[in-house]
């Protein structure tokens, strides 16, 4: 045990360079994995919140509606008749009510950081004060305005809401970052992948004399081949702490101190989402490196 | 100890097999010396008893095991079996004398305190008391090789194999390498050693194994270098 550690410093400090560019290149590949996790989690958040972009939302009557088409809270049959228009409608993918409940449900999320402003007897907004509304999704985000001219002149509908020109480039810019970010993990894994079989392959050079003493005394493939893993495992776990570490200070200073400050009209995402993030890329970043590493050493190693 | 039952070994590309319906049978105890030119498959012979190589055809048994079947992760425990002595002597030049010899143990997972008796007790017998703490490149040849037979006997093998131990010796130094095999030898251990040394090969009267363009061509008892009609 302790020739093994012993040889892992030695490992570690003779390869400095190499194991400085594999612990950047795999820090910043996994920091990139990361934030494409978390802008995932956003874009569901998102979505959830403002419907996705095949998404349009009419909104019925409430009781006191500023409406002035709408007579009162709308009826059972109003509703049936506008669910009539959307099944027969070919544009019209699927549709669901969403309850008064589940209305406030998302303010209070949108707003849970004065969480108490929604509770008690002087509420500054109840459920009843939310309206039911119909999610309508539709077949193709070009053909929304076909079902919205149908629907907006049915009685019980107060406003029909297209989230294409608010929520639309949102989205847009999350999943060009989706994309955008997984492209350049990839580019870098691979680039660290690389490096590490490189320095595998070097290390090995620089101590094949004692590696075929080893072999001939009849070391265990396992032993011989331990001091590379360990090697390996420490740096990918200086990466995975830095990826973590930065994922955090975005998550930190981007999206609690500026993001969620100024852009409050959508709900943002929390450190639950970091922590989902952070476990993916700690278990993402010892598998993609651990594993080449382990064929490789079966490769230079062979007993 | 050592059996090979009609061994062949051709290598990839190379027209005549290295080795040709090898038989040979080495007994318990048993010092033989393997002998003939360069390239009459001696090293290849070596190989094979270590599982560096696997025949062709025939078969390879050490201690009772057929080990051309052996798995690949039982090798290591087999060569635990073997200790291994080469020309070059193979010690590594940033240990001290017990730490390359001690360097075997603890690879093969032997305990800190085995290993503190074992190592100047194998120094000792070899003949290197006090030289313990001494640097390779600060030993003469002879001494260096010492550490290799040390190295190779601390963990007290079965077999001991030998590639050629007194290639890069000089006369004086080979007969005390010798006589340090020999008495490796006496302990009980199986000593196999490849030579084209003539001297020491009619000097200790051992049994002779002769190969020749990969066959055996003379197996003696007591036998010396060349022929004797």
């Amino acid at each position: 045990m302790r020739y093994v550690l012993s040889n892992l410093g030695q490992g570690l400090r003779r390869n400095t360079s190499m194991h400085l560019a594999v612990i950047l290149t795999l820090f910043v590949s996994l920091t990139m994995v990361g934030t494409a996790l978390m802008v995932r989690s956003q874009a569901e958040k998102t979505v959830d919140q403002w419907g996705s972009e095949l998404q349009i939302t009419v909104y019925l009557c409430r009781a006191d509606d500023s409406n002035a088409r709408c007579l009162g809270e709308v009826s059972n049959e109003e509703k049936r008749a506008i669910g009539q228009v959307l099944d027969d409608s070919a544009q019209v993918d699927s549709w669901e009510l969403e309850s008064k409940a589940e209305a406030f449900e998302k303010v209070k999320e949108l707003y849970s950081d004065d969480a108490d402003r929604f509770e008690g007897e002087n509420a500054v907004l109840t459920e009843d004060d939310m309206p039911e509304s119909i999610w309508v999704t539709l077949k193709s985000p070009d053909q929304f305005e076909a079902v919205t001219s149908a629907v907006a002149g049915l009685d019980g509908v107060s406003s029909v809401r297209d989230q294409r020109q608010t929520i639309n480039p949102l989205l847009k810019i999350m999943s060009g970052m989706q994309v955008g970010s997984l492209a350049i993990a990839v580019a870098l894994i691979i680039a660290a992948l690389l490096l590490v079989a490189n320095t595998i392959r070097l290390t090995a050079f620089a101590r094949r004399k004692e590696i075929g003493i080893m072999r001939l005394v009849g070391a265990s493939g396992a032993y011989i081949a331990l001091p590379f893993l360990l090697e390996v495992l420490v740096t990918t776990l200086v990466a995975v702490g830095l990826a973590v570490g930065t994922l955090a200070g975005f998550m930190f200073f981007g999206v609690q101190r500026v993001f969620s400050q100024y852009l409050g009209f959508i709900p943002w995402i929390g450190w639950e989402d970091w922590a989902f993030a952070s476990i993916v890329v700690a278990i993402l970043g010892p598998v993609l490196s651990l594993v080449p590493t382990l064929l490789l050493t079966s490769k230079y190693l062979k007993v | 100890m050592i059996r090979f039952e009609k061994v062949s070994k051709s290598y990839p590309g190379g027209g005549a097999p290295a080795l040709d319906q090898v038989s040979i049978d080495v007994e318990k105890g048993e010092f033989v010396f393997l002998v003939g030119a360069s390239g009459s498959g001696k090293s290849t012979a070596l190989r094979l008893v270590l599982r560096e190589a696997r025949p062709t055809s025939g078969r390879v048994y050490v201690a009772g095991k057929e080990i051309n079947r052996l798995a690949g992760w039982k090798v290591p425990r087999l060569r635990r079996q073997i200790g291994t002595v080469f020309q070059d002597f193979r010690l590594l030049p940033n240990k001290t004398v017990a730490e390359n010899v001690a360097f075997a143990l603890q690879v093969t997972g032997y305990s800190p305190k085995e290993i503190r008796s074992r190592v100047p007790e194998t120094l000792e017998m070899v003949g290197l008391d006090g030289k313990a703490d001494r640097m390779p490149d600060e030993l003469s040849g002879g001494e260096q090789q010492r550490v290799a037979v040390a190295r190779a006997f601390v963990t007290r093998p079965m077999i001991l194999v030998a590639d050629e131990p007194t290639g890069n010796l000089d006369p004086g130094t080979t007969v005390g390498i010798m006589k340090l095999l020999d008495r490796i030898n006496r302990t009980g251990t199986t000593v196999l050693m490849a030579t084209h040394d003539h001297g020491i090969v009619d000097q200790m009267r051992k049994r002779v194994v002769e190969l020749e363009h990969g066959q055996v061509v003379r197996d003696q008892d007591r036998g010396v270098y060349g022929f004797q009609h």
